[in-house]
């Protein structure tokens, strides 16, 4: 994991009445996802409207999730237009497919860096990336590198 | 086959006027847009006082943090009315992706319905003088932004690059044959007059050099941010009669979008091309003819990737084989099918979907000049991601 010194300046999420409960737990590196009060099924990100069951007061709760997960695609940033990931560079975002809900998606950082082998199936954890003090983002490892 | 689309072949386009292509205009946008749109009325034979409607989608296509002001980075159509001393009976922006077809929705289905009778369309694309075309300062990431940016993803390359490698992976493709598409592009687009491109073709080693931002994507699979605008005037096939050019048809049109939510550009290769085959299956339906009849299809190339994803929800080539299709000449212009013989987005510089629109006119009326096409009557001109933009088809002969 970084130190939050050297991750100063990345910009930082704004919680709202939507996402509060998701940056509460990441920040304490616990991996809380939106799953409907009305239908018990996981979204992310959550909106208004739970989009499995239409219910447009689907009480959202944040549930502790098992954060392994299925890489479906990547990239590697070797440029960023945001501030803060210049020191960064290159590094390598994947797109992970969740095991606790068929095609819930996230894309996170790779902490295993640029120069580790990844194939489409390769298993990861959730992992958390510090920002500031009180404030984690998601990320991700190779489960046999962790 | 019956078209769903009862406005088939009721309303053409009868002039355009494209104006120069270039990395910074000497005059403000919305000059340019006006004198392009005055050039445009005058190319289809008719005045000022003829037009009676407006339509655009004047996005600025931008991640960065550039301003959107109307007259100076954007160009709405109420803006160019006003400026042009026009009450107009109706005047409307398309406000999602696929500015371009979105667009000609709204005009075709104004012109078929009486609410217009001389449309005005045009599309101003703005490159910001200052700052990194993509560039954002956010310290912080508020609202959809929140569940991205934090971790560095952010902008339309890791939007397209996710896509493109799942693409690459699932068929054992090669970023290395995405160098036939830029070739094409470029070959075409340095034939065109008003191109930012104009004689500056580049070959298959160019492009392998070419510096990557984001794997699998490189900044030549991405269309250079531009100056430039735009404008086609429309009007009723009764009407287009009388006009000097030879007129084109609206055929049918489709827009597809995706079935799900999603992060901000999360753009899963399912999720495209879910839509790209329900967007196909739409034309022919719309349309009454089969894609198999279309011999202008102007597939849209804002991001390299885009031509594959097209090429396959067209069924122009089998599913996961547009990699090899590029490769072996499948889409030269000379002997393969032209998908980009206007250049497209690569060709020319960023103007969305312009050129593809523009290539449909310029060939089906008989105007290409020394590109003209041998076989011309059908045109399909397409914009943006199948699953959020779409497309129009074109006829040479109404239908």
């Amino acid at each position: 994991m970084s130190d939050v010194s050297e991750v100063a300046g990345k910009p930082i999420p704004v919680p709202d009445a939507q996402s509060a409960g998701y940056w509460t737990a990441a920040a304490e590196h616990v991996l809380a996802l939106a799953r409907c009060g009305r239908c018990d099924r996981f979204t992310h990100p959550p909106g208004v409207v739970c989009p499995h069951c239409l219910s447009t007061d689907p009480a959202f709760v944040f549930v502790p999730v098992d954060g392994r997960g299925t890489v479906r695609s990547w990239t590697v940033v070797r440029d960023s237009f945001l501030p803060g990931f210049a020191a960064d560079v290159p590094f390598v975002l994947v797109d992970v497919e969740l095991d606790v809900q068929a095609d819930l998606r996230l894309v996170g950082r790779l902490a295993d860096g640029p120069d580790a082998p990844l194939h489409q199936g390769d298993r990861v954890v959730t992992v958390f990336d510090d920002l500031a003090p009180g404030v984690a983002v998601p990320a991700f490892a190779l489960e046999a590198a962790s | 086959m019956t078209p769903r689309f009862s406005a088939r072949s009721q309303v053409a386009i009868v002039g355009y006027a494209q104006s120069p292509i270039v990395r910074h205009a000497a005059v403000p946008l919305g000059a340019l847009a006006l004198d392009t749109a005055l050039a445009a009325i005058a190319d289809a034979g008719l005045t000022k006082d003829d037009i009676d409607g407006f339509t655009t989608g004047s996005l600025l296509p931008t991640s960065g943090s550039h301003a959107s002001v109307d007259g100076v980075s954007i160009v709405t159509a109420n803006w160019l009315a006003e400026q042009l001393g026009i009450n107009p009976r109706f005047c409307a922006g398309f406000q999602g992706f696929g500015q371009i077809p979105g667009s000609v929705t709204m005009a075709v289905n104004a012109l078929a319905t009486g609410a217009a009778d001389y449309v005005v369309l045009h599309r101003a694309l703005h490159n910001p003088p200052k700052g990194r075309y993509h560039g954002n300062p956010m310290t912080h990431a508020p609202g959809a932004m929140q569940w991205t940016a934090p971790q560095g993803y952010f902008g339309p390359l890791t939007m397209i690059a996710l896509p493109y490698n799942e693409y690459l992976q699932r068929y054992h493709a090669s970023r290395d044959a995405m160098a036939a598409v830029l070739v094409e592009a470029r070959a075409n687009g340095s034939r065109i007059p008003w191109s930012y491109w104009h004689e500056r073709p580049i070959t298959t080693q160019d492009y392998l050099d070419a510096r990557v931002i984001a794997d699998p994507i490189g900044v030549l699979d991405c269309d250079i941010p531009v100056d430039g605008v735009a404008a086609f005037i429309l009007t009723r096939a009764d009407r287009a009669r009388d006009l000097p050019n030879r007129p084109v048809y609206v055929a049918g049109y489709a827009m597809g979008s995706p079935r799900r939510p999603r992060l901000p550009v999360h753009w899963p290769l399912d999720d495209i091309m879910e839509a790209g085959f329900e967007v196909a299956r739409r034309l022919e339906e719309a349309s009454g003819l089969s894609l198999r009849e279309v011999d202008v299809p102007q597939l849209y190339d804002g991001f390299s990737p885009f031509v594959y994803f097209w090429l396959e929800a067209l069924g122009i080539c089998p599913v996961g084989e547009a990699h090899r299709f590029v490769q072996d000449g499948g889409i030269r212009t000379d002997g393969g099918v032209p998908i980009l013989s206007g250049g497209g987005a690569l060709g020319n510089g960023r103007m969305h979907g312009v050129p593809q629109m523009l290539e449909c006119y310029l060939q089906l009326a008989q105007r290409a000049g020394e590109r003209q096409l041998p076989s011309a009557s059908i045109g399909l001109a397409c914009h943006s991601s199948p699953h959020f933009g779409g497309a129009v088809m074109y006829s040479a002969e109404p239908l």
